[in-house]
């Protein structure tokens, strides 16, 4: 991601031609409604792909990320959908159908019954399972914190699962547990699942629990982005990214798309106030203009495309909006980002509180070379947490050739000088900032 | 005696499940509200920062999430000791913010969530028995309305053009609000004192563009009439009377043509809610207007008991010309969209936080007491799972959804009780019309009108505050420090589009949060029975109404139980926010939580 993919670089390809690279160059550089915008006639002659299916379900969440879904597109993500050639098989925020019984027995048809309706679906293999909302394994492992239709939902998610051929996880409830894992007394006895991660957790997913090996999308955010979502989609559905084998290289370590999670860059790098933090000008009282690092922003180690992206018709950015950024694309989130009003030296993240060490560092280079050394040092002090090369552990056998240490472990050899900003899911002490 | 269970009721926000016996004639004789997950996030604020509270409690709900910010930042407000002086200016913001966002949710709701069971082959039934008119309504139906995906009869229905248009409407909305809360769902902007951004001229010019944007919606989708035209013959009329005439003799001129014509399309003067206004209702499309058939949602969604409902509203939108600072405790009159509680013969009462109490009866929550108040609440999941048993009846525990109450009182909340509180003409006399002939006051139909009613009443106040309250060199917040949460306690009573929200929050000596709690209206709306057994007020809505089309012009279809559909949805359910989910609390003294 960066300044050289402007867009008119894409202007005169054929996507239909375009290899993966230059294909997720230009939908990380154009966003999805221009893309689909400048390929319109391609995408005509990609409608004469066959009809791709998605089946999306909904467990536990707040259904933001089908909200943000519905802000993407253009001009709507039913026309995306239908330039994509997907048939929405079953949403059940969208769908006309619902769950009707007569005396306990399942009535009428699929046309109307959603009941029906998934079942027909899912019996059918090769459609791409779409997770949103964190799966229920309480309690006792029985996942009756979570009923519908007289299914437990984690049955639901197994039945689902079983016969889809690459399962998208949407948000941070699917993708790590979000809000519903956060740290709290009753967290065990609930056991809320993402669905290859809970939390930071690669073990813990709700596929390792039920042992299902599927190739895993990842889109992480609270909510996601609508581009994050829809270019991923389509770009599997047109064939650009080879499900399970070219997964490995166009995911990072926690499954998500390095084109939308740069491993090399972090938002604050495109921060419209970013002048103000290369100057050491701190806004202290929310509604200013300056940076809003001593107001407790995140950005500095969120790898994200926010920046450039931008929300909601491409315009806006939460430090733009006076707020700092609550790093809601990362693995641990919330729970990673808290206190959200309160400066890392401070606090440290995810509760590690920076040794004395650090704070001397801070003091010294503020004083010395100005604000960009607080970045470095706040991200040595990133969180206790598996090694990187555990999480892609259900890879292997989607992607045989090649070993699932190769992806991740390679990316800070891609990004030397950048090593930094890659590291808030780096065990502390393998600090490249300590030149600080 | 047939067993219909509807499971889940989709097209809501989270998993839902009714239950309901139904007699020969298609009377619903029993009917049970279940909520069906439990999402709680235990001890999520406790020992923190409370700061986090307006962005965080924004996740228990990605449809009203503004709503749940505003009303966290009004709790930090009086936590912090500042809601005497949050600058004008940043309340204005505030609702600006919140009133996209109600905008946007009924939109959607409308349209989206509800107005998809107006494509139900039902009405094919229904109005195919009444010829060239008949069959000329359903297309219009299905034209508008049909959902993606849909299928009938093995044929692919092409997405409604009201359907559609409805998300890009959506959308925009969203658009507008990430203008200043940089992005939507989930947006920043709501915080301690104020606000997080400042908007500019160019923000203000940008707003002002996207508000007659959505105007167009508004007049070519929704109306069919120009917005201003709407409102000034309307919330502005001199009587509910002229109200309820204006929008009466716009039918008739609607109606005189089309019968004729047989058209009955947007261009034709038809918008959405002429047409559901026509043909929604028995009273106004058959009796008055002389149709050959309506959908009867007037005979439908109605409580049969006026001493065992309530209508509730703490306040929304504070007034810009109070200047600075505002009243935490929204007495009658503070607010734009006025606090109040109606009982249930729409007799008008003072509203006062401190009878707010909720039960747990029967709900699968292990507590001592049946009934507390908000402050005392406790939240303690079951964790034996044979005991989650949704069959065991009414006596018995069924949902994770709690029953609160006002004075005992079970309440509907939303847009209705809104529109009734604060004496819209249009909805009050709709109301009047309806009682003075024998239907019930409040009923599917006039919910629903209510809803759509809303959203012009915002939309005239909307523009008033960013064209002409809001000032871009004004201030937009006050500096506060933690050390001022100190042994502290904070209320913020607001209105999310659903209805009634408050959050109250505590602090300890170390101004880290000591309880946090969230009162939800989809909780009011859906609860089950409370502890003196008086059933929720979903459930009594459906109580002693007929679960078919129409009345059962058809007669009883068990396997489409459309009226259930209808009265549910219209209660636009919201479970996120309902489930006592988000017990945000901690171990022993210290809690948080929403219900
Ligand atoms: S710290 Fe945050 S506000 Fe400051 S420049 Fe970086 S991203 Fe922008
Ligand atoms: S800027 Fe930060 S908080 Fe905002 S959406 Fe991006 S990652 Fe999330």
């Amino acid at each position: 991601m960066g300044i050289e993919n402007s867009p008119d670089r894409f202007k005169h390809l054929d996507f239909m031609k375009m290899d993966r690279r230059t294909f997720l160059k230009a939908v990380g550089a154009l966003g999805a409604s221009l893309f689909l915008q400048t390929y319109r006639s391609d995408v005509v002659k990609a409608l004469e792909f066959a009809e791709t299916r998605i089946v999306w379900i909904h467990g536990g969440e707040c259904t933001g990320c089908s909200e943000s879904l519905l802000n993407g597109g253009e001009p709507d993500v039913l026309q995306a959908f239908d330039r994509l050639n997907i048939r929405l098989e079953y949403h059940e925020l969208l769908l006309g159908q619902q769950g009707i019984y007569v005396d306990g027995e399942m009535v009428n048809t699929s046309e109307l019954n959603s009941e029906i309706l998934f079942e027909e679906v899912v019996k059918e293999e090769g459609y791409i399972l779409v997770v949103e909302g964190a799966i229920a394994n309480g309690p006792n492992g029985t996942g009756k914190y979570m009923i519908l239709g007289g299914k437990t939902y984690k049955d639901i998610f197994r039945k689902a699962a079983e016969n889809a051929s690459l399962i998208v996880a949407v948000g941070q409830c699917a993708t790590n547990g979000g809000v519903n894992s956060a740290d709290s007394d009753i967290k065990d006895l609930m056991d809320f699942r993402g669905v290859a991660f809970t939390m930071e957790d690669g073990e813990k997913g709700m596929l390792q629990e039920l042992g299902i090996e599927k190739p895993v999308i990842n889109i992480n955010g609270c909510p996601p982005h609508p581009d994050w979502m829809l270019l991923t989609l389509g770009a599997v559905v047109l064939g650009k990214i080879k499900i399970p084998d070219d997964l490995p290289e166009v995911l990072d370590q926690w499954l998500r798309p390095k084109v939308f999670f740069p491993p090399d860059s972090v938002i604050h790098d495109n921060c419209p106030r970013r002048g103000f933090y290369d100057k050491g000008e701190f806004d202290t009282v929310v509604s200013g203009e300056k940076c809003l690092w001593k107001l407790g922003c995140k950005a500095p180690y969120t790898h994200a495309d926010c920046a450039i992206r931008r929300w909601n018709g491409y315009h806006s950015l939460c430090p733009q909006s006076g707020s700092p950024c609550i790093s809601c694309v990362s693995p641990g989130f919330p729970d990673s980002s808290r206190p959200f009003f309160q400066e890392i030296e401070d606090v440290g993240i995810a509760g590690t509180n920076i040794d004395t060490v650090a704070k001397v560092a801070i003091g010294a280079s503020l004083l010395a070379v100005g604000a960009h050394a607080i970045r470095r040092v706040a991200v040595k002090e990133a969180p206790e947490r598996k090694e990187p090369e555990e999480a892609p552990g259900k890879e292997p056998e989607e992607a045989p050739g090649k070993e699932p240490e190769e992806a991740p472990g390679k990316e800070p050899e891609e990004a030397p000088g950048k090593e930094t900003e890659g590291a808030p899911y780096k065990k502390a002490g393998k600090d490249e900032g300590e030149d600080q | 005696m047939v067993e219909v269970t509807v499971d889940q009721l989709t097209r809501i926000e989270g998993h839902y499940r009714i239950d309901t016996q139904v007699n020969e004639e298609g009377v619903i004789t029993e009917a049970q509200s279940m909520g069906l997950m439990l999402r709680g996030f235990e001890r999520f604020l406790q020992h923190q920062d409370p700061r986090d509270a307006a962005l965080l409690t924004q996740r228990i709900c990605g449809v009203c999430p503004t709503s749940h910010s505003l009303a966290a930042a009004g709790a930090l407000d009086q936590l912090f000791g500042v809601e005497d002086a949050v600058p004008k200016d940043a309340l204005v913001v505030r609702n600006i913010h919140q009133g996209l966002n109600t905008i946007a949710s009924n939109t959607t709701h409308i349209y989206v969530l509800w107005g998809t069971d107006l494509a139900n082959p039902a009405y094919r039934d229904l109005f195919g028995n009444f010829g060239d008119t008949g069959k000329a309504v359903w297309d219009e139906l299905l034209r508008r309305y049909a959902p993606i995906s849909y299928r009938l009869n093995g044929v692919d229905i092409p997405v409604g053009v009201s359907y559609a248009a409805a998300i890009r409407e959506k959308r925009r909305l969203h658009e507008a609000i990430s203008l200043m809360g940089a992005k939507m769902p989930h947006s920043v902007l709501a915080h301690v004192g104020g606000v997080t951004y400042g908007p500019t001229l160019a923000d203000i010019g940008q707003l002002a563009s996207y508000y007659w944007q959505v105007m167009d919606f508004v007049e070519n989708f929704a109306l069919g009439v120009s917005p201003e035209t709407w409102i000034e013959n309307t919330r502005f009329a001199s009587s509910p009377q002229k109200a309820v005439n204006f929008v009466v003799d716009r039918l008739q001129e609607l109606t005189a043509a089309s019968l004729v014509s047989n058209d009955f399309s947007h261009a034709a003067g038809w918008g959405d809610v002429p047409l559901l206004a026509a043909f929604g209702s028995e009273l106004i499309g058959e009796e008055v207007l002389g149709l050959p058939a309506s959908m009867k949602l007037d005979r439908t969604g109605g409580y049969s008991n006026p001493d065992t409902i309530g209508y509730l509203s703490y306040g929304v939108f504070y007034k810009p010309e109070d200047g600075d600072g505002y009243d935490p405790t929204s007495p009658p009159g503070s607010r734009v969209i006025s606090s109040g509680y109606m009982d249930g013969n729409l007799k008008l009462h003072k509203f006062d936080h401190r009878k707010i109490s909720e039960s747990i009866a029967h709900s699968f929550y292990v507590d001592s007491e049946a009934d507390r108040f908000p402050w005392e609440g406790v939240t303690e999941p079951e964790p034996e799972p044979d005991e989650i048993d949704y069959s065991r009846g009414t006596e018995s525990r069924y949902s994770w959804i709690k029953a609160p109450n006002y004075d005992g009182m079970p309440c509907e909340l939303g847009p209705l009780s809104r529109m009734l509180i604060m004496e819209d003409p249009l909805i009050t006399g709709l109301a009047q019309l309806f009682r003075e002939n024998g239907y019930p006051a409040i009923n599917t139909y006039i919910r629903m009108l209510a809803r759509a009613q809303e959203i012009l009443v915002v939309a005239s106040e909307l523009l008033k505050w960013v064209t002409v309250d809001l000032d871009p060199s004004g201030k937009f917040a006050v500096p506060t420090d933690l050390s001022m949460a100190k042994d502290s306690e904070g209320m913020g009573l607001w209105e999310a589009p659903r209805g009634a929200l408050g959050h109250w929050v505590a602090t300890g000596p170390d101004s880290r949060v000591t309880l946090y709690q969230a009162v939800v209206p989809s909780t009011w709306n859906l609860a089950p029975r409370n502890t003196a057994g008086i059933p929720g007020p979903v459930e009594q809505a459906l109580l002693g109404n007929r679960i078919s089309a129409a009345e059962n012009a058809l007669g009883v279809d068990y396997t489409n139980p459309i009226g259930i559909f209808h009265t549910a949805r219209s209660f636009d359910p919201c479970l996120a926010c309902a489930i006592h989910t988000i017990d945000l609390t901690g171990k022993e003294e210290e809690r948080v939580r929403v219900i």
